[in-house]
């Protein structure tokens, strides 16, 4: 591949050492659930979720904006239909929105139908309420179903962020089709959920683990963009407004991206300039 | 959609409420039954009506603050002296059900009789009403918010979803402030612990207190740059140890030292609450909750 030198460093635009990709699952109350309806029954739950769009997510846009950094939100259109004019504020303000199911489904627990379904609902509400067709895709719990790859692509996504094997993005051949998919993998170190996430009934986790002190998963983090450094890697984060965007955590977030600003020499990427970039890399 | 600052009394920045949960044994033997008859185990929960409650009403008393204990209504009929010592103290007494008892697996009028026979059990031996109510679990039946109201309470905190105040839905002629919870803000995901029947479910490690201590200032600085309320929710028999009083000391000195916060019971905010602030946004989460709950069979 034309975009890595023989060390396994990566080539990134304008002479970037590396690329950052903030990411941010925007979930809310969707999940099991909302599928099966016992959220309904649980308030509790419920609210503990909704907090995600009603007060995290606007304060997290405004750190973004005070960074100026891009960032992509891989939002269930269940939250956009039910919060559209908080959502339209992800678009309005230069951020990118990627699919991530309707209601938070496990897609490997899909059949092909369902979830061919459950794309073209998602499409479909984002059209309608948001203007967009997006080009990305994080799949909710991450697992594919042997046929997701060729879903995905028959819906238009050009790139998925879903998976966790590697620290720079990859090709995906889809067979029967002439382009591959964009693979951004994530990693568990940069998913707020492994660090910080903590709910009863239903527990999370599911032994219910203590909460990680703060400036120990501050201190994690830096270390893996350290490392994205200098290796010349790519990072992307499956963070969580309703988690690590709460009002002392945000504080965490924006020591993290000062850290990161300060390194010097970061490509700040929207995932999908990501896949873009990867497939003309690819290509030449 | 920026956060906007909310005015507390006295051009105040934040809010700070202190609220205990002293529910002695019936709060686990009610979510863990494995734990009942298990002296041992009990006794670990024991331990705040023994040595907790103590240890925590010298902090209070310490930093002059007043906090708003929960007490259900059993405790309130075989503590009656320790609960009075706590009304006698100046703090504020809310109810709890009867025995702690998780209103999940309830029915409508189950959730009606234990509150009610809580409520009265805890009004008796504190002789006045009180005007606040913890769903143990955090959750109730639709049409239970009218109950509270009918019986006077006039504020709850038990669900979650916002860093301010808010109204349960529809707000209606007497209004029920919801003060919202945040398990970082709780001492209980930190700190309950027993071997065996194991609690947490995992048996985790003990958190690092000095970690703890960290956290729940980083908090407090996020609470305080956004102008929020923040609500604190401790349990006798885990904060009031000997090693980890010292935590709660420290945070409220620090939380002293600051010229900009309102600290009230939780009556009080709900009181401010009720008489300045207009119904909650659109969208807020109760608002969905009440009209998409109302759309499910």
């Amino acid at each position: 591949m034309s975009s890595q030198t023989e060390t396994g460093a990566v080539r990134w635009p304008h002479g970037a050492r590396c690329a950052v990709a903030l990411a941010f699952d925007l979930d809310g109350p969707t999940g099991n659930a909302l599928i099966d309806g016992s959220i309904w029954r649980n308030p509790s739950f419920f609210t503990l979720g909704a907090y995600d769009v009603w007060r995290a997510l606007p304060r997290l846009l405004d750190l973004l904006a005070d960074q100026a950094l891009p960032a992509t939100f891989f939002v269930p259109a269940w939250i956009v239909e039910t919060w559209p004019e908080q959502c339209r504020a992800i678009v309005d303000r230069g951020h990118e929105i990627g699919y991530h199911g309707y209601e938070h489904e496990a897609f490997w627990q899909l059949t092909s139908d369902d979830q061919r379904r459950v794309m073209a609902r998602s499409r479909e509400i984002f059209e309608q309420y948001l203007g967009i067709v997006p080009t990305g895709f994080r799949t909710p719990s991450g697992d594919w179903a042997p046929d997701t790859a060729a879903v995905l692509a028959e819906a238009g996504v050009v790139y998925s962020s879903s998976m966790r094997g590697d620290d720079r993005p990859y090709l995906i051949p889809i067979p029967g089709r002439a382009s591959p998919l964009v693979e951004i993998p994530g990693r568990w170190e940069l998913d707020d959920y492994a660090s910080l996430a903590y709910q009863r009934n239903p527990n999370f986790p599911a032994g219910l683990d203590r909460i990680a002190g703060y400036a120990a998963t501050l201190d994690n983090w830096r270390r893996e963009f350290d490392g994205t450094h200098r290796d010349g890697l790519c990072l992307t984060t499956l963070f969580h407004p309703k988690v690590s965007a709460r009002p002392g955590r945000l504080l965490l977030l924006e020591r993290l991206f000062d850290h990161m600003r300060q390194a010097g020499g970061v490509w700040f990427a929207r995932c999908h300039e990501v896949a873009d970039w990867w497939l003309a890399e690819s290509a030449s | 959609m920026s956060a906007e600052m909310p005015r507390w009394p006295d051009g105040a920045r934040t809010s700070v409420v202190l609220t205990i949960d002293f529910n002695d044994i019936h709060d686990i033997v009610a979510r863990e039954p494995a734990t009942e008859g298990r002296e041992k185990t009990l006794s670990v929960w024991r331990y705040g009506a023994r040595r907790g409650v103590d240890r925590v009403l010298d902090v209070l008393d310490k930093h002059r603050l007043k906090a708003s204990w929960f007490v259900p209504g059993r405790v309130a009929e075989e503590h009656g002296g320790l609960v009075r010592r706590i009304h006698g103290a100046g703090h504020e007494l809310g109810s709890n059900g009867y025995r702690s008892e998780i209103f999940d697996g309830l029915d409508l009028a189950q959730q009606q009789e234990a509150f009610a026979r809580g409520h009265a059990a805890l009004a008796d031996v504190i002789g006045e009403m009180p005007v606040g109510f913890r769903s143990a679990s955090g959750n109730w039946a639709p049409g239970f918010d009218q109950t509270l109201r009918a019986a006077g309470i006039r504020w709850s905190s038990s669900w979650r979803g916002d860093d301010l105040p808010y109204f349960h839905e529809p707000r209606g002629a007497a209004s029920l402030v919801e003060l919202p919870l945040h398990y970082e803000l709780e001492d209980e995901p930190y700190f309950a612990f027993n071997l065996y029947p194991p609690v947490p479910p995992g048996q985790s490690r003990i958190a690092g207190y000095r970690d703890v201590l960290n956290n729940w200032r980083q908090d407090f600085a996020g609470f305080q740059r956004y102008g929020l309320c923040y609500l604190l929710r401790l349990h006798p028999e885990m904060i009031g140890t000997t090693g980890r009083i010292g935590l709660l000391d420290e945070l409220l000195g620090e939380l002293r030292g600051q010229p900009d916060v309102w600290f009230a019971t939780g009556r009080e905010v709900a009181d401010w609450w009720s008489a300045t602030q207009p119904p909650n946004a659109s969208g807020h989460p109760a608002e969905i909750f009440a009209r998409l709950s109302g759309l499910q069979p």
